[in-house]
Order: structure tokens, then sequence, then C-alpha cells
């Protein structure tokens, strides 16, 4: 909203208050001020000019040569093609070197074969109305020379309070209220304003009724004898200063009466309304009304309607029908000055997506009180503007309502404990006082009274009032303290932990990056992926269509972030920690069932013959292995799997991990690792030059931490010598690795220890279907040293072994 | 044959030897069986008696020379191997080292730890929320009735028809869940995902990240808020930082307040500050009695205060990040920029 200091001044002296200061003030008591700007800078660059004489251009019918006094000494000869340039008249003069409106600058100039030196300037050309059928005529006496805003008293600074800080202040929407708060702030009184209803005649009154409780209160003011009259231009700099177009006079006294107090309000043509008068009601099914922008709106039960003979002629509180629209000439007037309620206004302009001053008004909950003030403010105003109106009838004010006004009890001891600051009773009394609340000793604590125009929403409660007490003291003269209490340590959050070493883990020794991703997963993705059918949560209102489903687990998204990555690096290494939602598991609350997921991709170029330690598979699983195993699952078992848990991966390169086997026990799927189905390489766009050797883990949070993580226990360190030594082994592609490193566990007896696959090979000369699979291990006994000896043995017990498996030795 | 002729020709054949294999050749020929010093032993017992005294000690001086002289050799080529070593020839100390890659942790998760860290410093509990919340927990509870403007301008995503469920909007909904389930007194910080429904540019976003605060107790005041930010700041700049509470209204809390930090990227005034020196923090206030009454905690006992730090907005103000689609895009060349 936009407050003018000029208007402000009409309710509390501002002599001597500088802008940025009244700025500030106001931001640190009550509303944030986001820009002060000066008004029309441009009107102070133009000079008040005394036309001196005017004589007809010699080549030129409708042009006037004048001489123009602009106080300089020589009078400017200026060429003009006004009509109602006349000598005598002040006027505003851009001089040469002036930049006006539209970034137009007055020059020097010859026209049609006379010097001009500079411009008298039109209302438009000032821009401060469409008015360009004649030069500006300034009113009154204005000093020759001086600049025009400051001559005819519109210069004026326009300070820009963010709307959203006054949501739940409806006194804020017009100037006297935000002059209450200047006043309170400076301390300076707040200047009565007279709004008693002017002297009413005796007719009677237009009839209303009110069908309605979301019209409150309803006052008509019937108004005669209104003329033709231009608004005067201290009114026009104000509503121009505060971003209001001028129109008319009715219109721009209604917007003024609405910039002032905050009440909007509106004006018939008595003479279009029903004999019958006006009725406030809901809007009928299909009912539809021409609002004065010109646009036919459908209208619901819910919408409320003034009507007049039955049909609808304003959309209460929002806006005017274009059919009781006041034309010129309009004699006969019917004023509305009204209460409607906030919810039904705000349903209706945000369902018709008709947002007016209005409606943004009623919406912050104005005070009843209010109307009455604004009916005799309005009447007021007319009546100096055009002595001639007069009000004929009786005032109309229905409806049913009361005055907020309230009184809340106030302990000074809980504001001082609430604000930590040691404030006085009566610098408590002074503070509220300032800002109209009453205020009396009582029960050895305080009573206060609240205003009806804070009353309707602001303050209920005596935390309400601390408020008041603490933003007018000023929150920065309140000391800074230290949170005291007892020292107990919070409680362990395991989850946390697991999720933070995972972080560690992986960005550390993994070398992975961490990402964040969105949780909307697209439509597309899922089809992509086979994952259409699965149940989602999914928003209503998306951003965009097809991105309205909640993600159910993580990997997904780091899918799409494949390619895009891969045109950049020729490596891939992301982990993301993040939520998914289960709407089938839904509680009886309806919250769906949230998951805490690790998903992990390793996406690499692809090479032509990798070894089997390259392949983004065999490096992913290494991570994983290497991730569980300082997260104290040492045990973690791939074991493959038949039913694969995602549709999207490798129908055979894929294993889960297991965690908990031993034995008997089967133990816990907690994930798995993968490599895409190579089916997906081309939708993912990593296909072509971008072709990849991709691999996807899975790791539920929430099963690991259902797990019994191992703990370290001290292994004493050996005492007798191990010795390393390297076998090969043959064997047929389906003899499981795990199968022959049983064979070599067996054969050690127990001394084989550290076994690692080195090698895997695969040859013309091992035949076909086979493979050779190189291993390092270490022969050690804790009881005695091990001899040359025993790993001959070691290596014949293991050809034996080896031999029922199909398997050989390599030499 | 003359001893001496000998002994110099191996001399100067031990010092021309060009390096240790060379040397050790030389050493075998030298002091083998079949070389100098074996021929002139093995011809000791086939002398006469009276010469094998002398012929004995000739040959042991032949021996002591000889094993001399290769001593000195090995000692010399060592030296000269490691004034070589120590020449550095070939260094090049521009030439730059093999790039060693590593990982990163996302600056959300950077900046998360520094506040935890501060936060459980001062005995606050870390907790955790649902991004798909109850509308109860989002809005009700928090004193945001179904016909509040505030749920205008916090542009929900909701869920289901009925508005019963919602992608909660800030992270405020976690204090009720907190409190329905803590004694008093506590403190508390949650950190975690928000959405807005707004389409996205450079300075907008419908998911960010947030961390709010909760601390309920007897006679917490606007003081204890105060002081706390103050704390926190120091904790994330590494110094004092001056801050000003201005009116702010939020409907959870009351007072409610804009907390404005001094401006940490000049004195003068810049983009960043709009040159305003302050820049607007975080929305706090007391907590709202009705809140705490909506989670069963007895408003005329406790009281606390609130606040919802904008986490994103930190990373990007301290990193000055120019577009706030980064944060989630993924793209590596964004993530790579930050430590492990």
């Amino acid at each position: 909203m936009l407050i003018s200091m000029r208007w402000l001044g009409r309710h509390v002296d501002l002599t001597g208050i500088d802008p940025e200061q009244l700025a500030l003030d106001l931001t640190l008591s009550t509303a944030e001020v986001e820009g002060v700007e000066r008004f029309a800078p441009y009107l102070s660059d133009v000079v008040v000019g005394h036309v001196t004489e005017r004589i007809k251009h010699p080549d030129a019918d409708k042009l006037g040569i004048c001489q123009v006094d602009v106080g300089t000494g020589e009078p400017l000869q200026i060429v003009c093609g006004a009509p109602n340039v006349a000598a005598g008249q002040r006027v505003a003069v851009a001089t040469v070197g002036t930049v006006l409106p539209g970034d137009f600058k007055i020059k020097k100039s010859k026209i049609r074969g006379v010097p001009s030196v500079g411009m008298i300037c039109s209302e438009r050309e000032l821009g401060l109305s469409d008015e360009h059928d004649g030069i500006w005529v300034l009113p009154g006496e204005p000093t020759v020379g001086a600049p025009v805003a400051e001559a005819i008293g519109i210069d004026d600074w326009v300070l820009e309070i963010d709307n959203k800080s006054l949501t739940h202040r409806p006194d804020l929407w017009g100037h006297r209220g935000i002059a209450r708060e200047v006043a309170a702030i400076l301390q300076r009184p707040l200047l009565p304003l007279e709004t008693s209803m002017p002297e009413l005649g005796s007719e009677d009154p237009v009839s209303v009724r009110v069908e309605s409780p979301a019209c409150s209160r309803y006052i008509g003011l019937s108004i005669d004898g209104v003329g033709q009259g231009k608004t005067p231009d201290w009114m026009r700099a104000l509503l121009l200063a505060t971003d209001q177009r001028p129109i008319d006079l009715l219109v721009d006294l209604s917007n003024f009466v609405m910039g002032d107090l905050g009440q909007p309000n509106h004006t018939f043509d008595r003479d279009q309304l029903s004999s019958e008068g006006i009725v406030v009601r809901e809007a009928r099914d299909g009912e539809t009304l021409v609002t004065l922008d010109e646009v036919q709106r459908n209208l619901q039960p819910s919408d409320l309607l003034i009507c007049s003979g039955g049909e609808g002629v304003a959309l209460a509180g929002i806006m005017g029908g274009e059919n009781s629209k006041v034309k010129e000439g309009t004699a006969r007037l019917l004023l509305e000055v009204a209460c409607f309620e906030p919810v039904p206004v705000r349903r209706t302009s945000s369902r018709l997506g008709l947002r007016t001053d209005s409606s943004a008004r009623f919406e912050k909950h104005l005070d009843p009180t209010l109307p009455l003030q604004a009916a005799g403010h309005f009447a007021r105003l007319l009546r100096e503007l055009q002595p001639d109106v007069s009000f004929p009838a009786q005032l109309v004010d229905v409806g049913d309502w009361s005055d907020p006004a309230c009184e809340i009890p106030l302990n000074p001891d809980q504001v001082r404990r609430s604000l930590g600051a040691d404030i006085s009773d009566e610098v408590m009394t002074t503070l509220l006082t300032s800002i109209d609340f009453g205020v009396q000793s009582q029960d050895g604590g305080l009573m206060v009274r609240v205003p009806s125009n804070r009353a309707t929403k602001d303050i209920g409660i005596e935390m309400d009032l601390v408020e008041e007490i603490g933003r007018l003291y000023r929150y920065g003269n309140i000391p800074e303290q230290h949170l005291v209490g007892a020292l107990v340590p919070p409680p362990v959050d395991h989850r946390r932990e697991l999720t933070e070493s995972c972080r560690d883990l992986l960005a550390g020794g993994a070398r992975f990056h961490e990402t964040m991703s969105y949780s909307f997963q697209s439509d597309s993705l899922h089809q992509m992926l086979g994952l259409d059918g699965d149940p989602y949560v999914s928003v209503i209102n998306p951003v965009a269509e097809g991105s309205a489903r909640i993600r159910r687990t993580v990997l997904p998204s780091l899918l799409t972030l494949l390619e895009p990555n891969r045109r950049q690096r020729e490596e891939v290494r992301l982990f993301e920690i993040g939520k998914g939602y289960r709407p089938e598991e839904a509680n009886d609350r309806g919250e769906p069932k949230e998951v805490h997921e690790l998903g992990l991709v390793l996406c690499q170029s692809k090479s032509d013959n990798p070894s089997f330690e390259q392949g983004a598979l065999a490096r992913l699983m290494a991570v994983v292995k290497d991730l569980l195993g300082a997260l104290q699952f040492p045990d973690l078992q791939f074991v493959p799997c038949e039913e694969p848990s995602v549709p999207w991966v490798h129908p055979v390169r894929r294993v889960e991990l297991v965690v908990g086997a031993s034995g008997k026990q089967a133990g816990t799927t907690i994930g798995f690792v993968a490599e895409l189905d190579p089916g997906l390489a081309g939708p993912l766009g990593i296909d072509g030059e971008l072709a990849s050797d991709t691999a996807a883990a899975c790791v539920s949070l929430d099963l690991l931490l259902e797990q019994e993580p191992s703990g370290t226990s001290f292994v004493p360190l050996p005492r007798y010598p191990g010795f390393k030594i390297d076998v090969a082994i043959v064997a047929p592609d389906e003899v499981p690795a795990r199968d022959l490193a049983h064979a070599i566990e067996k054969a050690g007896k127990g001394n084989a220890r550290d076994l690692v696959v080195f090698d895997l090979f695969r040859g013309e000369q091992l035949g076909a279907d086979r493979r050779s699979l190189a291993y390092h291990l270490v022969l050690q006994n804790d009881k005695k040293t091990l001899t040359d000896k025993d790993a001959q043995s070691f290596l014949r017990r293991l050809e034996r072994g080896l031999g029922e498996l199909g398997a050989e030795l390599r030499s | 044959m003359d001893n001496q002729a000998n002994l110099e020709t191996a001399q100067a054949r031990i010092a021309e030897a060009p390096d240790p294999a060379a040397l050790a050749a030389l050493e075998r020929e030298l002091l083998g069986k079949d070389g100098l010093l074996g021929q002139q032993l093995s011809a000791i017992p086939s002398l006469p008696p009276a010469e094998r005294g002398p012929a004995g000690r000739a040959a042991n001086e032949l021996k002591t020379a000889l094993t001399a002289g290769l001593q000195a050799r090995a000692t010399e080529l060592a030296q000269a191997d490691l004034a070589r070593d120590r020449a550095g020839v070939g260094f090049d100390a521009t030439l730059p080292p093999p790039q060693v890659e590593r990982g990163s942790l996302h600056p959300i998760t950077h900046v998360t730890r520094k506040l935890v860290e501060v936060f459980t410093s001062m005995g606050y509990h870390i907790l955790d929320g649902p991004e798909v919340e109850l509308d109860w927990y989002n809005f009700e509870a928090l004193n945001i009735s179904a016909d509040h403007p505030a749920r205008d301008s916090q542009d929900t995503f909701y869920c289901d028809e009925k508005g019963s469920l919602v992608l909660r909007t800030h992270t405020s909904p976690v204090q009720v869940r907190a409190m329905e389930r803590l004694t008093p007194p506590f403190r508390l910080v949650c950190p975690g995902k928000v959405f807005r429904q707004e389409s996205t540019d450079a300075t907008h976003e419908h998911t960010f990240h947030q961390m709010e605060g909760l601390v309920v107790g007897k006679d917490i005041s606007v003081g204890h808020l105060v002081g706390t930010m103050k704390t926190l700041l120091r904790g994330i700049f590494g110094r004092d930082i001056d801050v000003r509470l201005r009116p702010g209204h939020f409907p959870f809390v009351e007072p409610g307040f804009e907390l404005d930090a001094r401006c940490v990227f000049c004195s003068d005034g810049c983009r960043v500050c709009k040159g305003t020196r302050w820049i607007e923090l975080l929305p706090c206030g007391l907590v709202h009695p009705k809140v705490l009454q909506a989670a069963g905690i007895d408003p005329d006992e406790w009281s606390g205060f609130a606040f919802g730090l904008g986490l994103s907005r930190l990373v990007m103000l301290s990193h000055g990040i120019d577009d706030v689609r980064h944060l989630l895009g993924g793209d590596l060349r964004f993530l790579e920029q930050f430590s492990c």
C-alpha cells in the first residue's frame, strides 16, 4: 500500500520529519516500509510561469506566441498550441534542459520560423491526468519561478508499505490509521477529524433490506444536487501519489474516503434503482452480473449481491455493477457504506479472480463502526467541494452488528516476563494510550479497553497487548538474554547418526556426490520405468501437468540426472538420502507411510573390455560393501535375487543386500544393487555417444535401523607369521564363485584367511564357458608357524576339492 | 709378475667401474678364486716354505688394498648417486599434480550440520517430520484456520480434495508434533524440506529447505529469543552480528517478528541487502498460547519462542549462489564445488 506523507500530514503534524526516518520508525514499530520515493519528481523540475502576453503566430492559426515570466528577469518566448492559454495565467513551464516523463527532453527550437525556448505543459504531459485539451492552468497565484510542486503544495514523499505486513491490521488500510501509529511513534497528537453527519432532510430514505448475515451493516445516504465539478488539485495529487488515477469528482471522492479512513464505499445512480430500494442477498445459481469492468460474472449462492428491483446492481464489497453506474449528469445518488463479512468477500473475489482495493480491505475484517464515520466524512467533503448538494432523506442504517470494542485484563508482570524488559506500569499505560487504548488500574493489574478499530481481529488476548507494548517500546530496547535450564543432553537419534555416517562415508572414501532432488516424480518417468501402476500420493494442484506424484522411492529421481551429467562428465557418482511416501500403507489418521532411503547411482562411459573390478556393478557393490562394513554390518551378503523388487533393473545382473544372516537365520533384505535394464539406456538418454555402464543401489535406512550392528570386538594380533600365496582356479561358468570360496576355506581347515579375488580371466586356452579366478590369500595358524609342507598339503586338498566341482588349479 | 703393477692395474679398473653392478662384478673377479688374489693364494702352497710367509703377507696386503679400493669406489658411486638424486634433474614445480577426485556433500547438508552443531551445543533436540503433512499440523494447530488469508499467501500443494493432507508449507508443523510428544521444558530444531505451489525461476522455487526452532520453558521472553539468535549468527559467521526485531505477523506466534541481521557482505549497502545494510533473515516470535494449547501444553504455566530459518536462502547468501534452482538440480558441476 502506498502512503503519502502529505496525506498523513492532514492527520498528524509532520513538520521536520525526514521521510527515511519515518519509514524506519514505521518498520520498527508498525509495518515494513519497502520503499520511500519522491512523488512525481518532475513536478519539482517544472516551474511556475506567468503568461504576460499571447499573440497569434503569424504563420499558424492555432499557435500562439507567449511571453512567459519564469522569474529569471527576461521573459521566455514559448510557442504554444493550446487553445486555453491566455495572458495573466500561471502555468507550468518546462524550461530548456528539463526532462519530462517518457524521457522527453526540452530543447531550444523554432516552430514555423518562430524561436521557442521551453514548453507550457498540459496535465497529461506531467503525468497528472489524461487531460490534454489544453495546458494546465495553475490554481491561485503561486510564486513565479518556484518549482510547481512546492508552489502549489503538492510536493510529496510516498512510502510503500508491504501489504503482507498489514494482513492482521484492518485499521492500517487508510491514511488515518497509519497516522495514528505515526502520532504514537512521534509522540505528537492525532489531529481531530470531524465526521459527523451534516444536516439531513426529512424525505423517506431508500429502503434497504439485508437478507444475509454476510452483510453486518449497511448505511445508505441519499444525495441530491450533485453538479459537474472538477476534483481539486490537492486531492488529485494525493490520489496520484498513492497510485489512484483521478477520474471524476465522485469516483475521486469515493477513493479518497477509502484511502483516508480505509472504508470502501460505493455510489449508485438513485434514478436507476427500483422504487423498492436495495436488497442485500445471496446470489442465485446461474445469476449473472456485469461488473464495472464490463465483464459478465457468473454467480453462485455463496456470492453476496446488492440488488434492486430483483436484479443485481453490485457485487457486495468487491465491485459495482455496470447497470447502476453513476454517469455524467447524474445528480441524484445513493451512497453505500457497508460492512461485509471477510470470508465470503475473500471467497468470491478469489473465485472470480477479482481482487479490488475494496475486497482487500473487507477481507481484513473492518471495524463495523467505521461506515458511519466514512459516510459523514464523504458527505462533509462533498458539501465542501459542492456547496449546493443536499441530503434529502434520513440515513438508512441497518444490519445486525455490535461494537467489537472489548476489555482485556493485563498483568504488567506478564508483560515484563514475556518481553524480558523492565517496563514500568506507567510506561505501559502511556504506550497503550498513545494508540487510543483505554487503560485503568484494576485489582492490582490493568484493565485495557481495546477500541473497535483494533478489536475486530487483531487484539483479543493478553499476549496481543504484550505485542502492542513491545513494538511501541521498541524491541531493540529489550536486552538480550541467554537461556537458562537443566543441562540434559538430547536423546540419541539413531537415524540421524546413521544418515550422517552414510553421508560422510559416501562423500569421503567412496567419493560420491550428494544431491537432493524434488519429491515430485513425473508420470512419464514412471511409465518409462514401469512404475506407473504403483499407488502414489499426488497433489491436486501441481505446478505442471504430469508432475503431481510424490515419490515412493528415491532412485528414479537419480536416474533422471544421468543423462545431463553424463554430457558433462565421463563418470557420474551420485547419492541421495531422502524420503518416499506409500499411500497404501496409510495409518488411521490418513498419513501415508514414510520411508527413508539411500539411493546411489554409478554411471560410467562404456568401455569395450573392462576387467571385472572396473564394471559399474562391481564397483557399486564394493562401495555398498565398504559402506555397510563401516556401519558395522560386516556380514553383508550379496544374494542372487529371483524376483526383482523394482521392474527397471537388469533381469540377471542384480543382487539383493542381506544382513543378519547366520546359520539357519535367513537375514533381512535391506536393498539391492543392480545394473540398469539395458533397454532403458535409450529412453534415459544414455546411449549413442553417451553409452554408459550404469549401476544403481537402494538401501532402506528404516530396515537397516532395525538391524543390530556388530560392534567392534578386539581380535588378538596373530603371534605366528602367515604367508601369502596366490591360487588361480579354472572352473566352468556354472560353478559360482561362492562354491570356489568354500572349497578354498575347506582346504585351508581354518587357516586360509583374507581371501581376495584379484583377477577374472576368460580365454580360448581355458576352453569355452570356463573362467579363471585368481585369489590372494594368507595361510596362518594361531598356534604354530606354518611351513612349506603345510602349504603343499593345502594345495593338494584344494586340488581334490576343486575336482569335485569340476574345477582345477591353474598351473 | 710384478705385484705392484698388478695392483695398480686393478686399482685403475676399480676407479673406472661405472656403477655398483660393474663394481660388484669386478670385486668377484679380483677377490674370487680365479682372480688376482685367488691366483696368488693358490700359488702359495707350491712355494718353498721360506717364501710362503712373505707371499702370504703380500697376498694379504693385496687383499687389504683391493678391498679398500673397492670400498672407496663404492662410497664414491653412492655419493654420486645421491648427488644425482639431489640434483632433481627434470623437476618442474609448475607441472600440475595428477587429479585426485573427491566426493561432496550438498550445501544444504553443510549448513544444516553447522546449525545443528550450534544448537546441540545448547542442548537442543534435532527432530524430523513428514513432508506429506496433515492439514491439522500444517495449519489448524498453528492457529491458521480454514479461512485464514495466510492460507492464500502460502500457496499450498493439496494432496486431496478435502484438503486434509498437504505438502507442508513450512517446518512449523514439527513444532506441534514435538509439543505433543515432549514434556516441557525442551529446546528443539527441525531441518527439512518444504513446499509452496509457485512457478520456479531464479529466485522462486516450489521446494526448498527450512529449519524450525522451538523453545518451551518457564518465562521464556523476547530477550531470550534475541540472545539465542545472536548466538546462532555467531555460530554461523564466526563473529558477533547485530540483529534487529521488527513487527511481523504469523498466526502461530504472538508477538511475531521479522528478524533482520546486519549485512555480512558490506558496510555501506550492497546488492544482497539492497542497500539497506540489513538482511531479512527469519520470522520468529513467542509461541501463541493457542498453539501451546492445541498441543496440550498449558500456556499459563509454559511459554516459548519459535523461529523459522530459511536454509536454502542461507546457503544462497553464504555462497553467493545466483539461482535457487541449482540447489535441487543435481548438476555435478554445481555439487562438486562443495567439500565433503
